[in-house]
């Protein structure tokens, strides 16, 4: 047993480490004094976290960056949610073609489909907007958020929900009180993948995002073409990952404290 | 007892509320979605005007599907990529479910910290990731280092540039989209299925296979689409690793779309894999359902 | 004739500082590339115009191809007023009406270099080299030794379409005994060359490539690589003479039927201006194409930036590759890639 457990314990590692290994050439390479993505690193500085600090474009990009991709989380979750508890609950008519329906635009090649999407919004007036860039991501973001809830939904039972109402309760309360609960891991997993979809997104943005909607990775991709990775984003990519873990350590503590 | 492949999944909602449930995002995506498609299959009919870019919509040709099909270039390439696709998908799979797994039922307080590291090739974008796994699978990069320094290869392995690459590449950029589904679906079955089975005996493989991937069966089907998909959409890796020597239909349309601007061309190809997807889609549906 | 009148008036506006506030309240979207050029843009060009009109100028960050296919994608109703876009585009733009045609009477007009103004304003003039690793080739190789057999397979290309591969193909047509309206001479030699290495789509990739010696040389555009040769030892870079560099070219465009015409042209104005222009060629090594700018020192002897050192260049027929671009699109991906 202490063999198998150590050869599972190797597994795991390999896997986690395939994982991240290109991210931990990317901080490596954030600590790089010099002006390209080198590695190894040759000489290490604190020189583009404090770029990244000074230059209000990028602050500037990073905060819309935060602010589309929680607005598309929040609608892809809610409608995709919701959309995965009609089919898997429900057996409406056409429940496979609502559902290849929701999943579609994962299947085509985003940037043809973004400037057709590009002329419809500019046909309409409405080009450059915020409501704009944010519909074009949810239709990104709701079919990975739909499915992945979707999935989570038929491991739950709904003799549970069944069983509260026998004893008294609405069939919302019930929903609440037995479903959603156990749906919560599912949830946040949709939300976390949608959330960094988003977040990430370069080729819809590029057309879609009007001058005022100029996002991170819009303007890490718009500077590449012509002179390469700047090392303030290798920083900033960097300081997302500790952002990550951080927060990832801080909420698993935090409930802890408090129950004790 | 019922099989865990169909627990779940009973009917609690009337079929009106739950199209009514539906409705909200089925109606996004139609609009959203759908106007931009029917444009995009009309452009793909349009017929390409002589000095300009500007298509002509008012004289429908089907040059641009012939072009695809009757030359093996792009068909070619189209299996190509719905193979490195399936590739991907398998290779995430297979590293997901142990570590999803895992970390459902041994990881203990790592778990949430860990879940967050399995995260991190997500949350930095396609590129910066893919560029430090160039310097990594390089000819002078770590992976070719350490295996020339344990003496298992004499000269490098041509890791960039090929399909192997590529896929390795895409394994690692979309390894999320496998691991949340399947550890969120592993989460809702409770562990004492499997350490009955354990108790009674079963080996390691027949705990695996007989246990632990059907009731994983609902979250590997759900990442396993979101890799593919994702895998087949993806230009960004299979540009970078693959150094432009290996093209992707992806590739091709992106080529097209904003480089050539050939936008009935581009269209086509994107109609094309989609086509091809739904008719992938309808056999796999109708092999199931032909099973006892 | 219209928007030649348009152009006069606006002129004639801006140069009354009386009327300077009267584009409070409006937002000029100017479409460029992110880096160095929107520090250089925003510095020179974009605040002073605030500080004189009033307006706010916003920049839309991108490639310039995202910014071409955003134009036709929104050309009934545009939202950029100005773009900068590369010569293998800009005459497209202007044949399908998207851009307003240089007007001969402005002032930028008459202060760039006769001829260099195809389909947009002309912004800076570069030149299509190669860099090159100093180990492989300890003299500064000329095209033709690109094709000897030590570097079969080892040297680098830019995607297809660009200026670089384009001009890379009018480079191997002109060593093969013809010039670019000869396709089959151009592929045929630069099919010799063997598969490209790496197609680079971006510097950091073939920097660190050439610096271990993996690819010997690429066709590349002066300007951002003279200025990033500081952080490379082993890379060297080159302007060939027979043939001669290729003449690449940044365009600046004002978009046609765009919400802010009047302080699009003074954009313009302001960008082509001798102040923009030097800080272009001292800081990025884009040579000036503005005549009446004079550089000295490192800037002079790195940037394109005389007549004679333009007549030197190799000129190709712009509109004619536009032309071939499907059918060479396909050709580069079979007999280049596809070897």
């Amino acid at each position: 047993m202490k063999i198998g457990t150590f050869v599972r314990a190797t597994g795991i590692g390999l896997i986690l480490l395939f994982a991240v290994a290109p991210i931990l050439v990317l901080i490596l390479a954030a600590f790089d004094e010099g002006r390209f993505f080198r590695f190894p690193p040759r000489g290490l500085s604190m020189r583009w976290f404090i770029a990244a600090f000074e230059s209000a474009e990028y602050r500037a990009s990073v905060t819309r960056s935060v602010v589309v991709a929680s607005l598309a989380t929040v609608i892809s979750v809610g409608l995709g949610g919701l959309a995965a508890l009609g089919l898997v609950r429900g057996r409406p008519p056409g429940q496979a073609y609502l559902e290849a329906l929701i999943l579609a635009p994962l299947a085509l090649p985003l940037v043809v489909w973004a400037i057709a999407f590009l002329q419809v919004l500019s046909y309409s007036g409405l080009g450059g907007t915020l409501f704009g860039l944010i519909l074009a991501h949810v239709i990104i973001t709701l079919p990975i958020a739909m499915r992945v809830i979707l999935a989570t939904f038929t491991r739950i039972d709904p003799d549970l929900e069944a069983a509260a109402r026998s004893l008294g309760a609405t069939p919302v309360r019930a929903f609440l009180r037995t479903t959603l609960p156990l749906a919560r891991g599912g949830i946040a997993g949709a939300a976390a993948l949608s959330f960094l979809v988003s977040f990430n997104d370069v080729v819809v943005s590029t057309f879609v995002a009007g001058a005022g909607w100029v996002t991170f990775p819009v303007r890490l991709y718009a500077q590449l073409r012509g002179e390469g990775i700047d090392p303030i984003t290798l920083a900033i990519g960097a300081m997302i990952v500790g952002v990550i873990i951080v927060g990832a350590i801080a909420t698993e503590l935090w409930p802890r404290r408090r129950g004790r | 007892m019922r099989s865990p492949r169909e627990a779940g999944g009973g009917t609690s909602l009337s079929p009106t509320l739950s199209l009514l449930f539906i409705a909200p995002a089925a109606i996004l995506v139609l609009a959203a979605f759908g106007l931009p498609f029917l444009l995009l299959l009309a452009l793909s009919l349009a017929s390409p005007v002589e000095g300009s870019l500007v298509p002509d919509m008012s004289n429908p040709t089907l040059a641009a599907y012939s072009r695809i099909l009757g030359d093996g270039f792009y068909l070619r390439t189209l299996a190509t990529t719905l193979a490195m696709s399936l590739a991907t998908a398998a290779g995430c799979l297979a590293l997901a479910l142990p570590l999803a797994h895992w970390l459902a039922r041994r990881a203990g307080r790592a778990r949430r910290v860990l879940t967050a590291i399995v995260l991190l090739p997500l949350a930095c974008g396609a590129l910066l990731p893919t560029l430090g796994l160039v310097h990594l699978l390089g000819p002078l990069g770590v992976v070719n280092g350490t295996l020339r320094g344990l003496g298992l290869i004499a000269s490098p392995l041509p890791l960039l540039g090929t399909q192997l690459g590529i896929v390795i590449g895409l394994i690692q950029a979309f390894l999320p989209f496998a691991v949340l589904p399947i550890l969120a679906v592993l989460d809702r079955t409770p562990p004492v299925i499997e350490e009955a089975a354990i108790t009674l005996g079963a080996t390691p493989a027949r705990l695996w296979v007989r246990i632990i991937l059907p009731l994983a069966w609902p979250g590997l089907l759900a990442g396993g689409l979101l890799v593919f998909c994702s895998a087949l959409t993806a230009f960004v890796t299979p540009q970078i690793v693959g150094q432009g020597k290996v093209a992707t239909f992806a590739m091709l349309a992106y080529q097209q779309a904003l480089q050539v601007l050939d936008w009935p061309f581009a269209s086509a190809l994107a109609v094309t894999m989609l086509a091809a997807l739904a008719l992938a889609a309808v056999v796999t549906f109708s092999l199931a359902r032909l099973r006892p | 004739m219209r928007h030649r009148l348009v152009g006069t008036v606006a002129f004639a506006v801006a140069a009354l500082p009386a009327l300077a506030q009267d584009f409070a309240g409006q937002t000029l979207v100017v479409g460029t590339w992110g880096g160095d050029i929107e520090r250089l843009l925003r510095t020179h060009v974009a605040e002073p115009l605030e500080a004189e009109t009033g307006a706010r100028v916003e920049f839309l960050l991108g490639g310039s191809s995202d910014r071409m296919a955003k134009l036709y994608a929104e050309r009934d109703n545009p939202t950029m007023d100005v773009t900068f876009q590369n010569i293998y585009e800009a005459p497209q733009l202007l044949a399908d009406g998207l851009v307003v045609a240089p007007d001969p009477e402005s002032p930028a007009f008459k202060a760039i270099w006769e001829g260099m103004n195809e389909g947009c304003y002309a912004m800076s003039l570069v030149g299509l080299g190669i860099a090159y690793n100093k180990q492989l080739f300890p003299e500064p190789p000329e095209w033709a030794d690109l094709w000897k057999p030590d570097y079969h397979g080892r040297i680098a290309m830019a995607p297809y379409p660009s200026s670089e591969s384009d001009g890379f193909l009018a480079v191997a047509a002109r060593l093969a005994g013809a010039d670019e309206h000869d396709p089959d001479a151009a592929f045929s030699k630069l099919a010799e060359l063997g598969p490209p290495a790496l197609t680079y789509t971006s510097l950091d990739e073939i920097f660190a490539l050439m610096d271990a010696g993996e690819v010997a040389a690429a066709p590349m555009i002066s300007g951002y690589v003279l200025s990033s040769l500081a952080d490379w030892e082993n890379i060297g870079f080159v302007f060939p003479t027979d043939p001669g560099p290729v003449l690449v070219r940044d365009m600046v465009c004002q978009v046609a039927n765009s919400p802010n015409p009047e302080l699009a042209r003074m954009f313009i104005e302001r960008a082509v201006g001798v102040e923009t222009q030097t800080a272009y060629a001292e800081e990025l090594m884009f040579g000036p194409t503005n005549s009446s700018v004079t550089l000295s020192g490192e800037a002079a002897t790195g940037t394109i930036n005389t007549p004679e050192e333009v007549a030197t260049l190799v000129q190709l027929d712009w509109p004619w590759l536009i032309e071939q671009r499907p059918e060479w699109t396909e050709r580069w991906n079979r007999e280049i890639l596809g070897q």
